[in-house]
């Protein structure tokens, strides 16, 4: 009884520390672009962290971790893409993204496959995940600014195409690389 | 990206400098209430110039300031200049440009006030409370907050800038070693971000490990002594005008 | 009967590698001994068995007679472990901070966390650095930190995992000092290297782990010539003796 405890005190532990990191990671993610060969929009990796959270922390412990992130941008530190911070981003226009990256790690964190590895059903996860994200941003964008549908969906969904699918991709072939190994540490 | 370790703190001795965490968050809380609810243009008077005085009191560079703040300042000019154009309402008499109104104009000045007053109180606040004050402050709110275990949490706050500025290193050197091998020749975007993020990732990983080893060697535990905190009556003080410029606002 | 035993310890990974098998190792209170080995020789895992950072698969480690799994804690307070990699080991936004982790984590009273940290800090001289950021330490600074925030446990043991790795030269003369200070203040000393020119000097046993498992114990000058079998360099040239390896003058 006491060796269980003490087992899953060091497991908490364990999952806090991780937690922590991806958070770290989608902050930092926020300060790094990557020109794309199309389009004029470059690919910011934050929302690219947030599925890797789901990927590996699941739901529980991804949700935490993407919460902490919004909490810490709400409370002023500047966290949110390009060191901007605040309510004011928060729900500004392109807050509807920031609220999504809570339905994108909680739907990838409930739908990849969490013993078994998959590819295909880790690949669904990630694209019901980006669904729901853009869904909850673009219909902000069009509230906040109003620009109108076919703005909202020119400015805020279509240059970003290219750069998602690059994302999906990457995050499935990583989860393929990292996740056997990261689970045989984390329940280890 | 030295700005991100320090977080805008910008370390003085000051009064706001010394104040308790917990009622800083306080007052940034009434601050962005008073920026939602106010509506007369003395409503954004009271609370913009309470700020400007706070910011002479923390002795914060306005420079550094006005260079953080320039983002916004496009932002705030671009939702005057839209929705001067495209409110309809009365034409402004005399205006050198056509089809700008009355009522587009003042809308778009209220929405940039609004605007100005959280961005001026989330400075004040960065500008003055270092990390560790903010995480306890953080800490005190949550206890009393079901299913919230406050000392996990303030752990996380902790980690998670303690590790910002170590990953950033080692990506850094990570960049600077593929760029050395020219990586930049890539074409394939795929290929790229997995380059860059297979190693961080790896390394993150590993680190995290080693972190949770170092911490369960020196008994972490989630049940630990609670800090202490000091509140003397400038603080209060404090409180007191921010609730009173609440309060004019709201009524 | 000594302070820290180990029987038949042996640490099988998930995968199946063997890292540690049938170790056994006595340490007596007081003694100061040397760990060498190569990479890969099992050296890290066994420093992780003596405050029960790892599970064994087979064997028992015991601190004063008693085996450590009774009462964890109490192993880990009274077994300080200082990291190869004294980055991972910091978790305070301040120096004093950092220190005040472990007795804040044993929930003792503000007072006295704040008492125990100045005495740690003052211990490794580095209380003038108590408000700065541990990151802006030098390499040697960093390990004192990290031996500050043991100390502040009250351990009677020490274990340093290479502790050298990484420092120039003041780094190593100062951390070595600060070895020999703890030492001499009555502490038992475990110290894990594969440079043994730099301490073996004030050793009063040394002990060689290869593959796993443990090869050779005794005094260091008699154990030394066996080190090049075992993937360590041997450090004494012809005519040399043991009390030349030190890195201090």
């Amino acid at each position: 009884m006491a060796e269980k405890t003490t087992a899953s005190r060091s497991m908490n532990l364990r999952m806090t520390v991780y937690a922590a990191l991806f958070t770290a990671l989608i902050i930092i993610g926020g300060y790094i672009s990557i020109p794309l060969p199309v389009g004029p929009v470059p690919i910011v990796l934050a929302d690219f962290f947030v599925m890797i959270t789901g990927l590996f922390l699941g739901f529980k412990w991804g949700l935490a971790s993407v919460a902490l992130y919004l909490s810490l941008g709400a409370l002023g530190l500047p966290v949110f893409a390009g060191g901007r911070s605040g309510l004011a981003v928060l729900f500004g226009p392109t807050g509807g993204y920031l609220f999504g990256y809570l339905l994108l790690v909680s739907s990838v964190g409930l739908l990849a496959s969490n013993r078994k590895e998959s590819t295909v059903r880790n690949l669904m996860a990630l694209i019901a995940g980006n669904i729901l994200l853009y869904g909850a941003g673009v219909p902000w964008l069009k509230a906040v600014t109003n620009l109108g549908w076919a703005g909202a969906w020119a400015a805020g969904l279509i240059p970003f195409i290219p750069g998602i699918i690059i994302k999906i991709a990457v995050a499935s072939i990583l989860a393929r690389v990292f996740l056997p190994r990261f689970k045989e540490i984390s329940v280890q | 990206m030295a700005e991100m370790t320090l977080f805008h703190y910008i370390h003085k001795n000051t009064v706001l400098h010394r104040m308790d965490g917990r009622l800083k968050l306080a007052c940034l809380l009434l601050f962005s209430l008073a920026a939602g609810f106010a509506s007369e243009f003395h409503d954004y008077l009271v609370p913009l110039s309470v700020l400007f005085c706070a910011i002479l009191l923390a002795k914060l560079p306005f420079t550094t300031l006005l260079r953080e703040m320039r983002f916004f300042g496009l932002i705030i000019l671009i939702v005057i200049v839209v929705n001067s154009f495209t409110i309809p309402g009365d034409p402004i008499a005399n205006s050198p440009l056509a089809g700008i109104s009355q009522q587009g104009v003042s809308t778009g000045l209220r929405f940039a006030g609004r605007l100005l007053i959280v961005l001026l109180v989330s400075m004040v606040i960065t500008g003055t409370t270092p990390l560790m004050k903010f995480r306890d402050a953080v800490e005190w709110y949550l206890r009393p907050v079901p299913f919230v275990p406050e000392a996990r949490v303030a752990t996380m706050i902790n980690l998670t800038f303690l590790l910002i500025p170590v990953i950033l290193d080692s990506f850094r050197e990570m960049m600077d070693a593929q760029n050395s091998r020219c990586v930049q020749l890539r074409k394939n975007p795929v290929k790229r971000i997995k380059f860059l993020v297979f190693p961080l990732i790896d390394q993150t990983l590993r680190r995290a490990d080693e972190i949770a080893y170092a911490m369960e060697a020196r008994c972490y535990s989630e049940i630990r002594t609670r800090t202490a905190f000091k509140c003397g009556k400038i603080d209060w003080l404090m409180l007191a005008i921010s609730l009173a410029v609440f309060f004019f606002v709201l009524l | 009967m000594p302070i820290l035993e180990t029987r038949d310890l042996t640490h099988v990974f998930p995968d199946g590698t063997v890292a540690i098998e049938d170790i056994d190792l006595k340490v007596n209170e007081g003694e100061f001994l040397v760990i060498a080995g190569p990479n890969g020789s099992g050296k890290t895992v066994l420093a992780r068995h003596l405050n029960g950072l790892l599970k064994p698969t087979r064997g028992q480690v015991f601190l004063n007679g008693e085996p450590i799994s009774k009462n964890i804690i109490e192993a880990r307070k009274n077994v300080g472990l200082v990291f190869q990699d004294p980055e991972s080991q910091i978790v305070g936004q301040t120096v004093a901070e950092d220190v005040a982790f472990g007795p804040e984590n044993l929930n003792l009273p503000v007072a006295q966390v704040e008492m125990v940290v100045k005495e740690s800090l003052a211990a490794v001289g580095l209380s003038q650095l108590a408000t700065r950021s541990p990151h802006a330490l030098s390499g040697g600074e960093k390990r004192k930190l990290a031996i500050a925030g043991i100390l502040a446990m009250k351990p009677k043991i020490i274990i340093f995992d290479e502790p050298f790795t990484g420092l120039d030269y003041p780094g190593v003369v100062q951390v070595l000092k600060e070895i020999l200070r703890l030492h001499k203040t009555g502490h038992t000393i475990l110290l894990i290297t594969h440079e043994l020119e730099k301490v073996l000097a004030h050793a009063d046993r040394l002990v060689i782990m290869h593959k796993g498992r443990l090869v050779a114990d005794g005094k260091p000058e008699s154990v030394i010539y066996r080190v090049e079998e075992y993937g360590v360099r041997m450090p004494l040239r012809d005519g040399e003796k043991v009390e030349a390896l030190t890195w201090l003058k």
